[in-house]
């Protein structure tokens, strides 16, 4: 069972990842108003969690390394994992930099866009982009951001980039490779079943 | 090329066809210690090549173009990089026994190491300034970001080892959490003497894990403790 707010957020990969391997889950959305009732239940006060046969697992990370392990999306050698995690929490590094203007976009707090979009967005995307272009350009051969086969950072990183492209669009013109990894890694055909059905979100 | 101080690891366990490890990071404790104790708790010899912090040399300048991000701690296997101090950690434990029992378990412990970052992001704004290692109104900051990212996280962690008796984090031996936690207690206990006292699991926890004894022999033998 995955507990998260009705949106993608921090809750997508892990839908994604069950849905990619076919496993049912309980997709438990908790609308804004009640979370705070939930609140005090949760393990670190926080979402998303994950149940497995009742019991609690917090951390979206620890989720998605989790559910990927167990559907085999973690990688195809313990380097390959070592390498999914690393991406993984360099984008964490550059996500945490660039989310106060992304929580402007999607209505959750007030900011001036177009300042944020210079003094925020654009230091964080130079930072951390140009290393992800070179990894997927390294890579290019097979299609993804580590490896030779889908692993849980390819989803949280297509997510993301789903995200900038609805709401910041041309802010990845630089990176190509970045985006034509992406395209691939949404074409894929389960997961876009998924994408096409999902309920919709700001967020 | 680059001249920095090198330490080989007193820790040899096993003489068989090993990969050759070194493990760069600046010449602290900071976001290496965890990846070193783990290392040495594994009993890998590594190669601990410490570079000269950036106002005392070229060596980072010239080096971090060669890291996958422009960042340490890095370590190489045979020649290969891995960035990332948690990537690194849950790599070299997950093959020796120290990322928990069980995949639930590994679970728990990446949560909790998550949970740890999540924290410290907000208490280094405040720890951060008490070192030293940046200007800011120390006063203000341990008000509005130390006391309270303090009181958000330790009460979990004082509960946690509540739950599992055993003295560890997760389930019953001792995974790379326990070290990341005892030496973040380490530092916070000697920048603020009684900031955990509300936590006195904690603060035994602490005293558990650096008595294992290779993790003993690390910390008496690494270099902050012999300046």
């Amino acid at each position: 069972k995955l507990t998260y707010f009705d949106g993608r957020g921090r809750g997508e990969v892990a839908r994604q990842l069950f849905h990619l391997s076919g496993v049912p889950f309980e997709d438990n959305r908790i609308p804004m108003a009640e979370w705070p009732a939930h609140k005090a239940s949760m393990p670190f006060g926080k979402m998303p969690l994950l149940e497995v046969n009742g019991k609690p697992l917090p951390q979206s990370y620890a989720i998605f390394r989790y559910l990927a392990r167990e559907f085999g999306f973690v990688g195809d050698s313990p380097f390959a994992a070592a390498w999914v995690d690393a991406v993984a929490d360099q984008f964490k590094d550059y996500f945490d930099e660039i989310k106060s203007l992304l929580f402007v976009h999607f209505g959750f707090a007030q900011g001036d866009k177009e300042k944020m979009m210079k003094d925020v967005a654009i230091p964080a995307r130079d930072k951390f982009f140009p290393m992800l272009e070179k990894i997927a350009k390294d890579n290019h051969n097979n299609g993804h951001f580590v490896g030779a086969s889908l692993t849980w950072v390819d989803l949280l990183i297509a997510e993301h980039v789903s995200v900038l492209l609805k709401y910041m669009p041309g802010f990845l013109n630089d990176y190509p490779t970045v985006l034509s990894t992406v395209k691939k890694i949404n074409s894929i055909p389960k997961l876009k079943e998924w994408i096409d059905k999902r309920p919709d979100s700001t967020f | 090329i680059f001249s920095f101080s090198s330490q080989k690891s007193h820790h040899f366990s096993r003489l068989s066809a090993m990969s050759v490890y070194k493990l760069f990071y600046f010449d602290i404790r900071g976001r290496g210690e965890v990846v070193r104790q783990t290392l040495a708790l594994a009993g890998i010899p590594f190669e601990d090549i410490r570079l000269p912090r950036p106002a005392d040399g070229p060596q980072w300048a010239e080096f971090k173009s060669k890291t996958p991000f422009g960042q340490m701690p890095v370590l190489e296997v045979d020649g290969k990089q891995i960035p990332q101090a948690f990537a690194i950690s849950r790599f070299i434990a997950s093959q020796h026994g120290l990322a928990g029992a069980t995949a639930f378990e590994a679970a728990w412990v990446d949560a909790i190491a998550d949970q740890w970052k999540d924290f410290h992001t907000e208490f280094s704004k405040f720890l951060f300034v008490k070192l030293g290692f940046r200007e800011g109104n120390e006063k203000l900051l341990k008000a509005e970001h130390g006391i309270p990212s303090l009181d958000n996280f330790f009460p979990l962690i004082e509960k946690q080892l509540k739950e599992t008796g055993s003295g560890f984090l997760v389930g019953d031996s001792v995974t790379w959490v326990d070290l990341l936690i005892a030496e973040a207690v380490q530092v916070i206990s000697t920048a603020e003497p009684d900031f955990l006292d509300a936590f006195p699991e904690v603060l035994k926890h602490e005293q558990k894990i650096h008595a294992i004894p290779l993790i003993k022999k690390w910390i008496e033998n690494r270099p902050e403790q012999r300046r």
